[in-house]
């Protein structure tokens, strides 16, 4: 039925989320202790059916292993200038082979990332090396998002975006 | 656990946002932002609890969570497990989250948006540090340890209230870097503190009140507490409590009573410290910066230690023994008639018995505790040309009434001491030993006074 549907992910969505954004995912693993982690780049299928995060997977060691076991994923998405929050859910996440120009990808959404965050006075120099990632370390996380949420503060937070219509 | 709480503050100061993962019970992830990871002690954070939202709906449901946060200067990346434990809705730690709360708001264009609901405790089960890059930490600005000694061995030295209180301001200039500073006593039967000394403002403000729960120094006194802020807040900001207190003081406003409060324009790092005596808050000590972020938990944990000490030698200077000097006063009160009154104009003094106010040749001086004493010095002056006085005898003086028999009355007189100063005023209070002192008029005066309702 899911396919039937529009996807959830409008255009500006899309464009929002490949930018320069902070990106964490978070997993489960049943009702024990959520995994975690930040991600360095996203891409968007061109049916805008399907999202792809990158990480480290070194540093991304517990939530890929709770993905393999079940699954489920969300991915919270902000930027720091405006505070802008979109989250998305997704049941069928699976840990996928690289495609090529990912490793160009998240070089580029570091420099994204970084440069959106020197004009507000936070240590870039910082930024980056939380995010670098060696490229033989570098992996990708895909799902269809099920259920998508604006998390901007304020009083529409957490109201669930039009699913497709 | 390995890696200590203690070890990674500098983490939870919000320079960078933290995350935090919850799941629910059917199994279903949530990621959120933090605004606040506030440290309670070395085995529990509270995180602020803002709005009714999937985190909060998460952990009441299924208590386990995870929250990450960065080093803001090195980049070190940690993992925190947490298990959610209970929701605080005042006290101490909910009023230090709500105030550091205001400046991160107000930081991030978020005032009026970040409410604190609560002060939610977790258990933190276990601290993992994520592999990756990070950058040399830079040197300290100080090493608060040496500074904190440095200190404590030269206030040990003070023999009065007066010195310890500037020596106090002169350690935190050359041991901590810190130039913004001010010492307040409280008067805690009229819940309002009074400026005693500062240092780093261009009006020294000593005499400036402030009433008690108003910014972060009233807020801190009022609790107990340290509240300390990294931004700018509004809310909490001497410019607007000044404000209020203007508004709500039921004082004729044309007597012009108020001494503004010292304050830096562009303040941006404040922190306020109880100094206490035994579980008794006896003032505050505060400091601030014009630089964000300028003070973390290391600076509050070396201030507390400093107001602790200070705190100690308050109390042990108020019972100390008076000197050979106060005795003979006190025996024979009217022995040492003082010189003469210099010639010149004559100073009119007006006394307005409304709230002791004390005005010289038209232009306000003092009021409460300080100006009662003034006015009843000036009138012994006049009755019999007396000089000398002693601490004992003015503490025992029912003119003066002192709110609190636990007051600290050497506290009022340096306060008194310095307005005159500061006033220019042909009126001077010299300390003559440990608990006494000496007037000295320098023109002949003419003292008015106003009963009440007049």
């Amino acid at each position: 039925m899911t396919q039937a549907l529009s996807p959830l992910l409008d255009e500006d969505q899309a464009r929002f989320i490949c930018g320069g954004v902070s990106i964490s995912a978070a997993a489960c693993r049943g009702a024990g202790l959520p995994s975690m982690a930040r991600a360095t780049g996203c891409r968007v299928a061109a049916d805008k059916r399907s999202i792809t995060i990158l990480l480290s997977a070194t540093a991304s060691a517990g939530l890929i292993d709770d993905v393999r076991r079940n699954g489920a994923i969300a991915v919270v998405f902000s930027l720091p200038a405006d505070h802008r929050t979109l989250q998305f859910k997704g049941g069928d996440a699976r840990v996928v082979p690289l495609e090529p120009g990912d490793e160009a990808l998240a070089e580029r959404y570091v420099d994204a990332f970084a440069g959106g965050l020197a004009p507000l006075g936070y240590p870039t120099q910082v930024i980056r090396s939380v995010l670098a990632c060696r490229a033989d370390d570098l992996t990708a996380i895909n799902f269809t998002p099920s259920a998508g949420f604006l998390q901007t503060p304020g009083p529409d937070a957490g109201n669930a975006l039009r699913s497709g219509a | 656990m390995k890696i200590k709480l203690d070890a990674i503050r500098a983490c939870l100061d919000g320079a960078i946002p933290g995350t935090i993962a919850t799941c629910s019970p059917d199994g279903t992830p949530n990621m959120a932002y933090l605004s606040q990871v506030q440290y309670v002690d070395a085995g529990h954070v509270a995180l602020s609890y803002q709005f009714f939202n999937t985190t909060r709906r998460n952990i009441l449901a299924n208590p386990h969570a995870r929250v990450a946060v960065i080093d803001p200067e090195t980049g070190a990346h940690y993992r925190l497990s947490l298990q959610y434990l209970r929701t605080e809705q005042e006290g101490p730690l909910f009023e230090k989250m709500k105030a550091k709360l205001a400046g991160i708001a107000s930081h991030t264009g978020m005032a009026g948006v970040f409410r604190l609901l609560g002060a939610d405790i977790y258990r933190v089960l276990d601290i993992e540090r994520v592999p990756g890059e990070t950058l040399p930490p830079p040197p300290p600005r100080a090493h608060l340890l040496a500074a904190l000694r440095a200190s404590a061995e030269q206030l040990c030295l003070c023999t009065d209230l007066d010195s310890l209180l500037a020596q106090t301001l002169t350690c935190l200039e050359i041991h901590f870097d810190v130039h913004h500073a001010m010492v307040l006593m409280l008067d805690a039967p009229n819940a309002r503190l009074y400026t005693v000394a500062s240092r780093g403002y261009t009006q020294s403000g000593v005499g400036s009140e402030i009433a008690l729960g108003d910014g972060v120094i009233g807020v801190a006194a009022r609790e107990g507490t340290p509240i300390r802020i990294g931004h700018f807040a509004a809310e909490y900001s001497y410019t607007l409590a000044i404000r209020d207190n203007l508004q709500r003081s039921g004082l004729a406003p044309q007597l012009e009573t108020e001494i503004p409060l010292p304050g830096l324009p562009g303040s941006r790092s404040q922190l306020a410290v109880p100094i206490r005596a035994g579980q008794r808050v006896l003032g505050i000590l505060y400091v601030e910066s014009p630089q964000d972020l300028r003070f973390g938990y290391d600076d509050e944990d070396a201030l507390v230690s400093l107001a602790g000490g200070l705190g100690a030698a308050i109390q042990l200077l108020q019972h100390a023994p008076v000197d050979a000097a106060e005795r003979s006063a006190s025996a024979s009160p009217a022995a040492k008639p003082g010189p003469a009154p210099e010639a010149g104009p004559v100073l009119e003094v007006r006394h307005y018995a409304e709230n002791d106010s004390i005005f010289l040749d038209g232009r306000y001086l003092i009021k409460g505790v300080a100006g009662a004493i003034l006015w009843a010095l000036l009138n012994d002056f006049a009755a019999s040309g007396r000089t000398a006085f002693s601490n004992r005898e003015l503490r025992l003086d029912p003119r003066i009434r002192l709110p609190d028999i636990s007051d600290n009355l050497e506290a009022r007189l340096i306060l008194l001491g310095r307005r005159l100063v500061e006033h220019q005023a042909p009126i001077r209070i010299d300390k003559t030993g440990r608990g006494c002192f000496e007037l000295r008029i320098e023109r002949p005066l003419a003292l008015l006074h106003t009963p009440h309702g007049v």
